[in-house]
């Protein structure tokens, strides 16, 4: 008798286990409400569980979801949208237009994080309970493309749990809960140690994945989350460290993934700022208002050099604030400003400040792939033309708060356009910022330009690829000229997975579970 | 002067014989001499001391100026010429193009200066509050022992890590990486007083009651001159034991903190940072960044850690 119970967990065992799905990230989730915080981990994360009118499939083609069609309302004064019907949240409620309009509401607010997104949209119609129209207060071709990511609430389990607004700092009940209409429901959520997904039964679209149980551990050091992937502890690590990558590939127990993504990396300024913060000896003025500074911080900095040895050749730089390959790249303005400490130095001298000046450093040190390290060998390259930064590296969840609340005179900043369009950063990072009008709201230094705000929404309406990409080169001819950033690289995309599992990589770097599947 | 030569019958002055001659000739030098461990010990912790106190006349690189690293270094491995610049490091660099071995120079300077600052720190506080609990008694000395009695009941890693958060928390962040160290020394002191105060107390309590105290008092010196100048000599012993052994464990608790990015900043790394920055490349081949201040540390404390067991017995005279 014990033998055949034994026999039987044998049998048993191995099957239940093959489709659980284990992995880890760098950075958890901070939140699951997904119009409090407009960034990768968390949008990436729930993008699982929540879904929008219109989702990006492997190719990062826009693809319907939670609506079935669209069309242009007359002469582009919005889109029409048709919602699917028969769709449930997961605690069972239903889908519809009513929903629509309370996501609008609450993702287009004051407090929420994603408002930016809705800077064209000029109101929100109900037509009937399965048709909204979204009105645009100028014809916006690539309106569709920029709304993938805005996730549908449930507007009667919001308003249940007083959740009808986003938290960002306090937070509320739609921080820790989750009740999408995506294909994985959230069953335990443990901040910072586990959150457990289950797929959703009364999910409406087929599933592609084979999982029963998915489990979301972050790993905040990088060789640690390597040795879980080597011991089969996870399924798949995101990011593989770039040392790690080459011995990786030659493992046959694991593989690795390697794409470009769409994020670059880049040095952010104080533009509005009166004087230094974290300053031993400029008290009373703010250096980096100054162009000529700016200018010397893009020549004193030997991209070339930390790409070889920091990211090992796995990154290229880059000198505006999208990558090549993406929609409204310039081609014409790919050069960085050059290696030069000599010209760095007539810059700062020419500036007034022949001796230099101390100033603080702010940077992540979970979030982008090697961070610290490349923001120490920023520090030493400053150091070597008398610009003496002091380094003040933190986890992510410290770091926007300090960002926001201007704790900075120099940032680390990674942009990954949303949209894949050259559009996307300069209405979030080099908009003058208006809360109003939902522009620059990651503009945290404040650079502001005139012409770059009256050319931003002509870019957004211009129909004509030729026209719209002589106005986005003018952008970022004037982005260039002024050095309103400093533009590193574009960071590689490097996932690693055990050699059973199959999934897609998108160059947004979201990872979608439903593409997994773990084979038995 | 020099060609008047003493008369060969000057009679022969007797001196008191020497500190010096005194100490080589006393029972602790001897069993010092006859123990190889303490002796082999004693020299390694002498050596690497020099070397760290004089890390800035030895060591080839300073790892500590930014300004003065070229990133195109980085990863070179140990007795190899640098692909790019063709420089040769003995033990190689680390990823920033740092000199591994002027690295560990300067790191184990700050190991083991916080050791050092630490455990003084500790045995003041220590010591001081031992012999006021010993000697005066009565609420002070409850007072005093039920505070050592429950941070006893805490790991003294997590003490250490509250005090740290908390002064990094009060500290201005311009002056959080100079800070850094001190606060380093502070937390592990303060995570470490409990042992003296208790030894010193337990001592205090015995000497307290012998005749010499009782006759200083009748002669009417005050409480803290015979605390400090009849009682704490003759405390000292066990003292200076614990605080060898203390001082491995301050120097392991600094790299703890480091490891766990708490402690030494980044720019300016003790062994334990090298030991975290090192780790990262533990699976990329790059192993002599972990090896190198790894073995460091482990050589010192376990140096350090003999030499204080040697002392434990040769100042017990039960065990000789």
């Amino acid at each position: 008798m014990r033998r055949h119970l034994f026999a039987a967990v044998l049998l048993c065992a191995p099957a239940a286990h093959a489709a659980e799905f284990t992995w880890s990230e760098t950075t958890d989730p901070q939140t699951m409400d997904p119009h409090a915080v407009n960034s990768t981990p968390v949008l990436g994360f729930l993008g699982n569980v929540y879904e929008g009118l219109v989702r990006r499939d492997e190719d990062m083609k826009i693809v319907p979801a939670l609506a079935t069609g669209w069309e242009p309302i007359g002469e582009g004064e919005g889109w029409r949208f048709s919602l699917r019907q028969g769709v449930k949240f997961h605690d069972g409620s239903d889908f519809d237009a009513t929903d629509v309009l309370f996501s609008y509401e609450r993702a287009s607010s004051e407090q929420a994080d994603t408002s930016s997104w809705f800077a064209p949209v000029s109101g929100v119609r109900m037509v009937d309970n399965y048709t909204v129209e979204i009105m645009t207060n100028a014809p916006n071709p690539i309106f569709v493309d920029s709304i993938a990511n805005w996730m549908m609430l449930d507007s009667g389990w919001a308003k249940a749990n007083d959740a009808t607004r986003p938290d960002k700092d306090a937070g509320n009940y739609a921080t820790l809960n989750t009740n999408g209409t995506g294909p994985f429901r959230v069953t335990r959520r443990e901040p910072g140690l586990r959150t457990v997904l289950e797929p959703f039964d009364g999910w409406w679209d087929d599933a592609t994945h084979n999982i029963t149980r998915a489990e979301l551990t972050p790993i905040q050091n990088p060789a640690t989350a390597v040795a879980a992937l080597l011991s089969g502890d996870v399924d798949f690590i995101n990011p593989v460290p770039i040392q790690d990558t080459e011995r990786l590939k030659q493992n046959p127990d694991v593989n690795v993934i390697q794409g470009i993504e769409a994020r670059v990396i880049m040095l952010g300024f104080p533009h509005e700022a009166a004087t230094l913060k974290y300053s031993a000896e400029t008290m009373d003025k703010n250096p980096f208002a100054d162009v000529r500074v700016r200018q010397a911080v893009g020549h004193a900095i030997n991209v070339p050099a930390i790409l070889q040895t920091i990211m090992r050749g796995n990154a290229q730089e880059v000198s505006q604030l999208v990558g090549p390959g993406m929609r409204g790249y310039s081609t014409g303005l790919a050069e960085r400003p050059a290696y030069d400490t000599d010209r760095a130095r007539a810059l700062l001298a020419e500036a007034g400040y022949s001796d230099g000046f101390s100033f603080g450093f702010k940077c992540t040190n979970d979030r982008y792939l090697n961070d610290e390290s490349v923001c120490q060998a920023v520090t030493g390259m400053l150091a070597q033309v008398g610009l003496r930064a002091t380094l003040d590296a933190m986890p992510v969840q410290n770091y926007w708060p300090e960002l926001r609340a201007d704790n900075y005179d120099m940032y680390l900043l990674g942009w990954s356009p949303g949209t894949f369009d050259a559009e996307h950063p300069i209405r979030f990072l080099a908009a003058t910022p208006n809360e109003e009008k939902k522009l620059g709201s990651w503009n945290f230094g404040g650079y502001s330009n005139a012409r770059v705000d009256e050319l931003l929404p002509m870019i957004q309406s211009e129909i004509d690829d030729t026209k719209r990409q002589g106005m986005l080169d003018e952008v970022t001819a004037i982005l260039q000229d002024q050095a309103a950033y400093t533009t590193l690289y574009v960071q590689p995309l490097i996932w690693g997975t055990r050699a059973n599992i199959e999934l897609t990589q998108r160059p947004d770097n979201f990872f979608n579970l439903r593409w997994v599947t773990v084979d038995q | 002067m020099t060609d008047t030569p003493l008369p060969p019958d000057a009679p022969i002055e007797v001196k008191d014989p020497s500190r010096l001659r005194l100490a080589l000739d006393s029972d602790f030098f001897y069993t010092f001499k006859r123990s190889p461990v303490a002796v082999v010990s004693f020299s390694v912790v002498s050596i690497m001391v020099l070397a760290a106190v004089f890390a800035p006349w030895i060591a080839p690189h300073d790892p500590f100026n930014p300004g003065s690293l070229n990133l195109m270094n980085g990863f070179s491995a140990p007795m190899e010429p640098n692909a790019f610049t063709g420089d040769i490091f003995w033990l190689g660099t680390d990823d920033q193009g740092r000199d591994v071995f002027s690295t560990i120079l300067y790191g184990m300077r700050i190991s083991l200066f916080v050791g050092a600052a630490a455990v003084a720190f500790a045995m003041v506080l220590g010591v001081t509050l031992g012999l006021l609990a010993g000697y005066v008694g009565g609420w002070t000395e409850t007072i005093i022992m039920r505070i050592a009695d429950v941070q006893l009941t805490f790991p003294a890693i997590l003490v250490a890590m509250l005090i740290f958060g908390v002064a990094k928390g009060i500290t201005p962040v311009e002056y959080r990486d100079q800070m850094a160290i001190w606060v380093l020394i502070l937390a592990i002191g303060l995570s470490d007083w409990v042992q003296f105060a208790r030894v010193v107390r337990g001592a205090t309590l015995v000497e307290k009651n012998k005749e010499y105290v009782q006759a200083a008092r009748l002669i009417g010196r005050t409480s803290p001159a015979i605390m400090l100048r009849h009682i704490l000599p003759n405390v000292l012993s066990p003292v200076l034991v614990i605080a060898t052994i203390s001082l491995a464990l301050a120097i392991i608790a600094e790299a703890t903190l480091s490891f766990l990015g708490v402690g030494a900043p980044p720019t300016q790394p003790s062994l334990g940072t090298l030991i975290r920055i090192g780790q990262g490349f533990l699976f990329s081949g790059e192993w002599w960044i972990l090896l190198f201040p790894a073995v460091t540390l482990l050589t010192l404390a376990l140096s350090v850690n003999l030499l204080g067991d040697w002392l434990r017995d040769a100042l017990n005279p039960r065990l000789r």
